[in-house]
């Protein structure tokens, strides 16, 4: 298996650098002097993974592609899992995931100095509900009363603990439905690994992980949008479910109390404040949940690509550099568009740095100035 | 004829080809290839049951039988159990079997058996086709936005009101959950339920029928009497092989079981399902141990559904061999 695509990459690349030479020198007229954008050669590029920044990627590879027509860039939702599988296999020429290789799958790659990853985007999270008379940000709630609905100590809308937080809104006298994700799913990571950051007991009773083990009564449902649904579907329900979905379909979202007691309704804008306050963030050290700042969502994360550091192929590795460039830099753009939030500017020179240790038979494959 | 003269009905030249086995170049080619099919289809099979059996490996060794009775699902401490999936699968295709079977049988009487109404028997073969010719996920999407908000709202509180005395019909219905999966299964195995019967029924003798009406017996007696006791066997054999649809079903019990691993005696309450587990987990399941969970689930639902296909079959060879040989 592993000779065969061995041999139909050479062969790949003997095509695209036959055909790769006449635009490789060309200057490009669209980008002044102060964001010099490079200008890629002609190349087909193939990712695979987390179907949670589908969206942005499709948006942004279609720009890019409308940008510099040598390049085509082929994105399959499979899942993470599946993303890094296929690039760990070499099947395609970058992964994409909501939660950076573990130390497992950096084993399977070839090491964790043979991977490059950077954030490419930044999603957050909100409780979206269905309740009758309650409004979109009315409901106040806490990590502790969060915790509470999750691992169904509190079971009923008309709750004290609720109440407590909520002075003002009537609650009904109503059982909660639980709803969350069925399918592995790095929305239900990033979930987990909030409410573990902020409540000792869900972190010895469920822990985090793209899949958990979810206390009786609560129903799953596959995907973001089959959560989003059933919320609507069901009076009385609750689920945590990506920041897109929610303002797509217009669902009522919960305010949080973020880690400096403020209580904030998640948007685009208290995700990038978010991930402000953590500059030192690396592949190893990913987790931006429960940010201080008094705009921040608590409940965020960046979503992640990864590519080979030595790349075999040297015209179709600048070229997934020279994207991969774009699309951290003015390729964010799309990711507004599409409610993602913007990466902040810490994160785009890191993700520029980490870029810059692409390298094909010794040289690095990235020519920029600056970050 | 008796089977005393037998062999002379053989015609001689035949019969001297044969003892010859004289083959010239094209029928042997064409008899390798034969038996590299048919070769083929046992390796195929072969290789099938062990792709499922080596990446299931780390959990058997690790759980042994405890995997099948355990309850537990826990992919963050990698602890495993099945006992909830094969349940939820057991309960939701028995529940569509039930539901769908005095449909079927009644549709299938009225195909085979009723002759007084030809108009409408064209339109009910082509509309029981239709229903087959459904792709899941369709009944699925219809399931998910029309059946589970009409199940919580009417038909879920109707029998907790009226049999709410069994413990079956107790709990808060979400509209999801063991029923509303075996009402989908059940529209899912109706189309097979109902042309496998029709096919047994039709296969009464006319001998039969007409002896019983003879004697004085009303149609529907014969029906009762005759003609089902007659095509009891097969009608079985339709059962069971509408079972191994019903349990193999992924996408549309995926969208309304609940997905959530419970053992409970209401059938309102949320399930699972092992094709559900597997459709749900597979794409973001990571280590050896979690794989090798879902592959062995695999290899139970290949296990279960084998043993009803088989039996299924086994009752039908009866059936057809029972088939009055020379009467």
């Amino acid at each position: 298996m592993k000779r065969f695509f061995v041999g139909s990459t050479a062969i790949a690349a003997l095509l695209l650098a036959a055909c790769g030479s006449n635009n490789g020198t060309a200057t490009n007229p669209s980008t002044g002097a102060a964001n010099p954008i490079p200008v890629p050669p002609a190349a087909a590029l193939t990712g695979a993974g987390a179907t949670f920044p589908a969206p942005f990627y499709d948006a942004a590879r279609f720009a890019y592609n409308q940008k510099f027509s040598q390049v085509t860039v082929n994105y399959q939702a499979v899942g993470s899992g599946a993303g890094i599988q296929q690039l760990t296999k070499k099947t395609v020429d970058f992964g994409a995931s909501d939660v950076p290789m573990n130390a497992t799958e950096l084993t399977n790659a070839g090491g964790a100095g043979s991977v490059v990853e950077i954030a490419s985007t930044l999603g957050t999270e909100g409780l979206a509900y269905n309740l009758q008379g309650v409004a979109n940000g009315q409901l106040k709630l806490t990590p502790d009363t969060i915790a509470g609905i999750f691992l169904r100590h509190i079971t009923n809308w008309n709750d004290p603990a609720l109440a407590a937080d909520n002075s003002g809104v009537s609650l009904p006298n109503q059982p909660i439905t639980v709803v969350h994700r069925s399918d592995g799913s790095g929305t239900t990571y990033i979930f987990s690994d909030y409410m573990s950051t902020v409540n000792a007991e869900w972190k010895t009773k469920i822990g985090k992980g793209k899949s958990l083990s979810w206390p009786a009564g609560e129903q799953g449902a596959s995907g973001n949008a089959a959560v989003a649904t059933t919320i609507k579907n069901t009076p009385g329900a609750i689920g945590y479910v990506e920041l897109a979905y929610i303002l797509q379909t217009n669902m009522t979202q919960a305010s949080l109390k973020n880690h400096d007691g403020q209580f904030v309704i998640p948007s685009a804008e208290g995700a990038t404040a978010a991930a402000t306050q953590f500059p030192d963030v690396t592949p190893g050290q990913f987790s931006i949940v429960d940010a201080p700042g008094k705009a921040s969502a608590p409940i965020t994360g960046y979503s992640w690509l990864m590519l080979y550091k030595d790349q075999a192929d040297k015209t179709k590795g600048t070229a997934l550099v020279d994207f991969l460039y774009w699309l951290v830099k003015d390729g964010q753009q799309y990711a507004v568009t599409v409610h993602y939030a913007k990466l902040p500017a810490n994160m785009v020179s890191n993700d520029v740095t980490s870029l810059k240790t692409v390298t094909s038979g010794g040289s690095t494959l990235l020519t920029v100035s600056g970050s | 004829m008796s089977r005393g003269t037998a062999d002379r009905v053989v015609p001689a030249p035949l019969v001297a080809i044969g003892r010859r086995r004289r083959l010239n170049t094209g029928d042997q080619i064409f008899r390798g290839l034969a038996y590299v099919a048919a070769i083929l289809v046992f390796v195929i099979a072969f290789i099938l049951v062990l792709a499922l059996l080596l990446p299931a490996l780390p959990s058997i060794t690790r759980f042994g039988l405890g995997f099948i009775v355990s309850r537990v699902w826990d992919p963050v401490h990698e602890h495993f159990g099945a006992l909830p999936a094969i349940y939820g699968t057991l309960v939701t295709s028995a529940i569509g079997i039930v539901l769908a079977f005095p449909i079927g049988l009644g549709a299938a009487l009225f195909l085979a058996e009723e002759g007084g109404l030809r108009m409408i028997r064209g339109p009910l073969s082509f509309a029981i086709e239709l229903l087959a010719a459904i792709p899941s996920v369709v009944i699925g999407l219809w399931a998910f936005f029309t059946l589970t908000p009409l199940m919580r709202a009417n038909i879920d509180p109707f029998l907790n009101h009226v049999f709410g005395f069994l413990p079956l019909f107790r709990g808060t219905a979400s509209g999801y959950g063991y029923l509303t999966a075996g009402v989908v299964l059940a529209i899912m195995v109706l189309p097979i339920m109902t042309a496998l019967s029709r096919d047994v029924i039709a296969a009464v003798p006319r001998a039969l029928r007409e002896a019983s009406l003879a004697l004085g017996a009303t149609r529907a007696e014969t029906i009762w009497s005759v003609v089902l006791p007659y095509a009891r066997v097969g009608i079985t054999g339709a059962i069971l092989l509408s079972l191994g649809r019903a349990l193999g079903e992924t996408i549309a019990v995926t969208m309304v079981i609940g997905n959530s691993p419970n053992i409970s005696a209401s059938l309102f309450s949320l399930g699972y399902t092992l094709p559900s587990v597997i459709a749900n987990e597979f794409t973001e399941a990571v280590g050896n141990v979690y794989q090798g969970a879902l592959f062995e689930l695999a290899l139970i639902l290949v296990v279960i559904t084998v043993l009803v296909n088989v039996f299924a079959r086994l009752l039908i060879w009866r059936f057809k061999g029972s088939e009055p040989a020379s009467a």
